[in-house]
């Protein structure tokens, strides 16, 4: 019982992650319509409902800026320098076709449901 | 904080050098900047516990140092299914010419005791070795895909050419209720069936690997085998050989779950060849005597019945093996009448 408990919870996991894995990149894509450094970023998420841990966002960030869909800039704010993030010109394209894409699956499941 | 400089001093180490100074300082300000809140919350600084309760939480460095780096295959997904099929068929092919190869040279050469179990022990470091040239080239292959996919485009397109017109015809289905043979089923028949090979063509240099202990009692006795056994023996390796030819065949064309009645009975018909020749021995002799004029008198008798009790033994085996196929034929006959009925259903 205890074996089959987990391994449905370990399922449940991995299609969790799944399902998250690609609307966090559109949140995140969505967020830094405004600029943010990391960690300001993360906590406006996580305002909204959205908890990402530190080590899947910051990694994130730069995989998202090597795909040109982010630009950034380092600067000095409050004495310290930071990296400030902000959605590129491809991004913002991108980002249109993604949150049409989002609404059209968005419907089709809650019609399915 | 000292905790933190060590921490990231670990991450730096898990990264590359190119970027590592970059990625640190970006990491140390966004750190700060939580640590600084956190302690504006606390409105006291984090105690020895609570920083390290924090920085287990947000990983360990190796593992924070992964999540930067992009994620590399030795063979990747797309490349994986060709690489798993591409290397079943290198282990099967090189089990097959291997236990040929291992076949002729312990027939041709002078057999010496451990040749049989010099080939067999060769086996699983023939395995490795294919397995890691395998490995080999589909790594290098994954490489240049990944590295220079202006010049390999064709990687994905292996799938790309596919047609559906290239399918192969639907299988028959095998006897209700039987599961069809699997793949490797079929390569261990094959694999097993050189291997009995090998055993069938050492037994004239070792019989000793069919007797036991009884090929040197043999030895000592005043009996030996008729002539009529070698050419037996010949019929049996003849049969074994042009099975193994058919299984063999049937692997490389892919047929191997293909039905096994005709093969089945072609075989027991053939079986009956050298089960035939037994009862043609000229005055049923099967066992002499090494030296008749010494031991006539005392082992003639002897001889008479076990020449007789094998020719007995002979006639009962011939009729067994007779009635079995035609058993079988009459099966096939009815299986193929059901077929027909069922189709016309």
């Amino acid at each position: 019982m205890g074996y089959s408990m987990t391994v449905t919870d370990n399922v449940f996991e991995n299609l969790r992650l799944e399902l998250r894995r690609g609307c966090l990149t559109l949140a995140v894509l969505a967020q830094l319509r405004q600029e943010h450094y990391g960690y300001t970023l993360r906590k406006a998420l996580a305002e909204r409902g959205l908890e990402i841990d530190e080590s899947t966002l910051y990694p994130l960030l730069r995989r998202l800026e090597a795909q040109g869909l982010l630009a950034s800039e380092w600067r000095e704010e409050d004495k310290r320098n930071k990296r400030f993030y902000h959605l590129s010109g491809d991004g913002q394209r991108i980002f249109g076709q993604l949150i049409e894409e989002w609404q059209a699956i968005n419907a089709s499941i809650n019609s399915i449901l | 904080m000292d905790l933190l400089d060590r921490y990231l001093q670990a991450v730096k180490k898990h990264l590359p050098w190119k970027r590592q100074d970059d990625i640190i300082a970006e990491l140390r300000a966004n750190l700060e900047a939580q640590l600084e809140d956190k302690e504006a919350a606390l409105g006291r600084p984090l105690t020895q516990g609570e920083a390290e309760d924090w920085l287990r939480q947000i990983g360990a460095p190796i593992q924070v140092a992964a999540r930067y780096l992009p994620q590399q295959y030795l063979i990747g997904p797309a490349l994986f299914p060709t690489y798993w099929f591409v290397l079943r068929l290198a282990f099967m092919w090189s089990m097959i010419i291997y236990a040929i190869l291992s076949a002729v040279l312990i027939a041709t050469q002078t057999p010496n005791g451990n040749a049989f179990l010099e080939a067999m022990l060769r086996v699983p470091v023939i395995l490795m070795q294919v397995a890691a040239w395998v490995t080999l080239i589909f790594a290098v292959i994954e490489f240049a895909a990944v590295h220079y996919p202006e010049k390999c485009p064709t990687i994905a397109g292996v799938a790309a050419d596919w047609s559906p017109a290239t399918l192969p015809p639907l299988e028959k289905e095998d006897a209700a209720g039987k599961k069809p043979r699997s793949f490797a089923h079929a390569v261990a028949e094959v694999v097993f069936g050189f291997l009995f090979l090998i055993w069938l063509l050492l037994i004239p240099h070792y019989p000793y690997l069919l007797l036991g202990p009884g090929a040197f009692y043999l030895h000592g006795s005043p009996f030996q085998l008729a002539h009529f056994w070698v050419a037996f023996y010949w019929a049996v390796v003849g049969l074994n050989v042009l099975q193994l030819a058919w299984r063999t065949v049937n692997l490389a064309r892919g047929a191997w779950q293909k039905s096994r009645h005709m093969e089945h009975i072609l075989m027991s018909a053939l079986g009956l060849i050298p089960l035939g020749l037994l009862l043609t021995v000229r005055d049923q002799i099967f066992v002499t005597l090494a030296h008749p004029a010494l031991d006539q008198a005392r082992y003639g008798g002897t001889v008479d019945a076990l020449n007789k009790l094998i020719h007995m033994s002979a006639l009962i085996v011939c009729a067994i093996a007779v009635l079995s196929l035609a058993w079988e034929i009459v099966q096939m006959r009815v299986d193929a009448y059901r077929k027909r009925v069922a189709a016309t259903l």
